[in-house]
């Protein structure tokens, strides 16, 4: 088939398949087949338009628009997550390095990497008293862990030949990490960091429905106004913006693709 | 760790650049944080044991041997890239002590960081050996290089973009971009094909009569030993590999392909290898 065409008729099945999908949901939620009172597609469709023609109002901590509380947690999500990247990769390549720095760290890897980030939550407001730095803290901790194994884990696992070339022109260790070994575990670093922003935008939203402002707390707030269309509402933004996130990182990691 | 020999000079070309010295290699099992079984039990695999040579200056030696024989092994710690157990390796009157750039490797998967593009690689190499460098020397002196693999305009493409005699010709720019005495290569045309690998044959050959080097050849190949070197030297099959013999190649240069197979002298060596390479063969396919 030709390939323009094909691209054509994948664009209309998706239109096709959303358009569906929209009648549906209003059928249904009309209907009353769900529940009763169940926001309708339509009524939701109009509430997306209203909040996002006027997305950045302020009239107090329960009344933001929407594209303020996005930004709010996008700020603790990049500080986090940007501090944690920062502490991972140095630490990964000298796990991957180290065999010493290998067996003394990785018990806590290993222990700590399972335990939902929210349990970290009331160490953080204990420690910092302060809930935007509590929220940053948990983003943090969401996120080292997998920027920090797949480092580890490219360094141990490089291609040989590098570090040989490297070590037969006699180049020095400070050399050979930053010439060699970095550039060579890009893409590791990369999956890592993909991995790690994901998971970092999904915990944001159930971190702020306990911190306040934020997506997740607007969320929280429309659960209390019993507006379920405001949070289909969000649910879309989240899912918009963690997209976008998703495809920012594809895309560095096809400019840092190697395959031969 | 990057010792430079000093350079002996010396009216007489012949003395010898390279010797090693019962040489020895046995790979221990990597110990374990914590190990109570093997506790005190330091066996290994000897790779290569007893192994004495000299190498002349300039001459062009192979290495050849069953697979499997210890001949990387070998070149692995000429090049400095592992530590001997027992022996010692001399180079122009020094015992080395580590990998230096006096030695310029070439390994049979080319071995180019392929983020880098292919003048890039070579640039690497000269950065590293030569930090003094200006960046338009550097550039410079990496592009004559690549003239002289004939890779010029090659110099902007990245090597998932080259075939793989491209490669080991951007692999053989970059070891000799350093100026070394020496040229290690681990059965750089292994992974060729037939055709690409007579190509680089004479390539290397022409090379090395414009720029010469010692240089220590690892091969399994009996007729590109013949084709290329002045000595061909016999390992015996592993574990425990030793030098089995030393034959000295004594046809005309330059070397003619074609001309050399009918020659009487390397029709004889070349039955002799192949009887040895042969012998050695069946002693380890037998035995494993």
């Amino acid at each position: 088939m030709n390939k323009a065409i094909s691209t054509r008729l994948t664009f209309a099945v998706a239109i096709l398949s959303l358009l569906i999908f929209i009648i549906l949901w209003q059928v249904i939620a009309q209907q009353g087949l769900l529940v009763k009172n169940f926001p309708g597609s339509f009524k939701t469709i109009g509430s997306l338009i209203w909040w996002v023609s006027d997305p950045f109002f302020d009239n107090g901590p329960n009344d933001l628009g929407i594209g303020t509380n996005l930004l709010i947690s996008l700020r603790r999500v990049l500080i986090g997550y940007s501090l944690a990247v920062l502490v991972a990769i140095p630490l990964g390549v000298l796990m991957g390095m180290s065999k010493l720095a290998q067996s003394s760290l990785n018990p806590y890897v290993q222990l700590l990497k399972p335990v939902s980030p929210l349990a970290w939550l009331p160490v953080g407001l204990f420690v910092f008293r302060n809930s935007e730095i509590t929220g940053i803290f948990v983003i943090f901790i969401t996120s080292i862990w997998p920027t920090l194994i797949n480092t580890a884990f490219g360094v141990a696992s490089i291609n040989p030949d590098y570090l040989r070339v490297s070590k037969s022109l006699g180049a020095s260790k400070s050399t050979t990490i930053r010439r060699v070994i970095l550039p060579a575990i890009m893409p590791n670093i990369l999956a890592g960091m993909r991995i790690s922003m994901g998971t970092a935008w999904l915990v944001i939203v159930a971190a702020e429905m306990l911190l306040g402002t934020g997506i997740g707390y607007f969320i929280w707030n429309e659960w209390n106004n019993l507006s379920l269309e405001n949070i289909f509402v969000a649910i879309i933004i989240i899912g918009f913006t963690g997209f976008i996130l998703d495809q920012f990182f594809g895309f560095l990691q096809d400019k840092f693709d190697y395959s031969i | 760790m990057n010792k430079k020999s000093s350079k002996i000079s010396t009216s007489n070309e012949n003395y010898s650049h390279l010797e090693l010295f019962n040489l020895g290699k046995i790979f221990f099992k990597e110990k374990k944080f914590i190990d109570f079984r093997s506790k005190g039990n330091r066996s290994g695999f000897e790779a290569i044991k007893d192994i004495n040579l000299k190498i002349e200056k300039n001459t062009f030696v192979s290495i050849i041997g069953p697979s499997g024989c210890g001949k990387s092994t070998l070149l692995n710690l000429i090049a400095g890239l592992q530590a001997p157990t027992s022996g010692k390796i001399v180079i122009d009157g020094q015992a080395i002590k580590g990998p230096g750039p006096d030695r310029g490797v070439i390994f049979q998967n080319y071995a180019l960081m392929p983020w880098l593009t292919t003048i890039q690689n070579i640039e690497f190499a000269l950065n590293t050996v030569f930090p003094a460098k200006t960046k338009a020397d550097v550039k410079e002196r990496a592009r004559k290089y690549l003239r002289m693999v004939g890779l010029e305009k090659a110099s902007n493409k990245f090597p998932k973009e080259l075939s793989g005699g491209m490669k080991q010709r951007v692999a053989i720019a970059r070891a000799l971009s350093i100026n070394p005495n020496m040229l290690l290569m681990d059965e750089p045309f292994g992974a060729l094909d037939a055709l690409t690998r007579s190509y680089l044959q004479d390539e290397l050959l022409s090379i090395w009569r414009k720029n010469k080097v010692t240089v220590v050849l690892i091969t399994h190949s009996i007729e590109e030993a013949l084709l290329l070197s002045d000595k061909i030297v016999l390992m015996s099959s592993g574990p425990s590999a030793i030098i089995s013999e030393e034959i000295s190649v004594d046809l005309e240069r330059p070397r003619d392909r074609e001309k050399i197979e009918q020659d009487p002298t390397y029709l004889k060596i070349k039955m002799r290898l192949e009887k040895h390479l042969l012998r050695e063969t069946r002693a380890v396919e037998e035995v494993t």
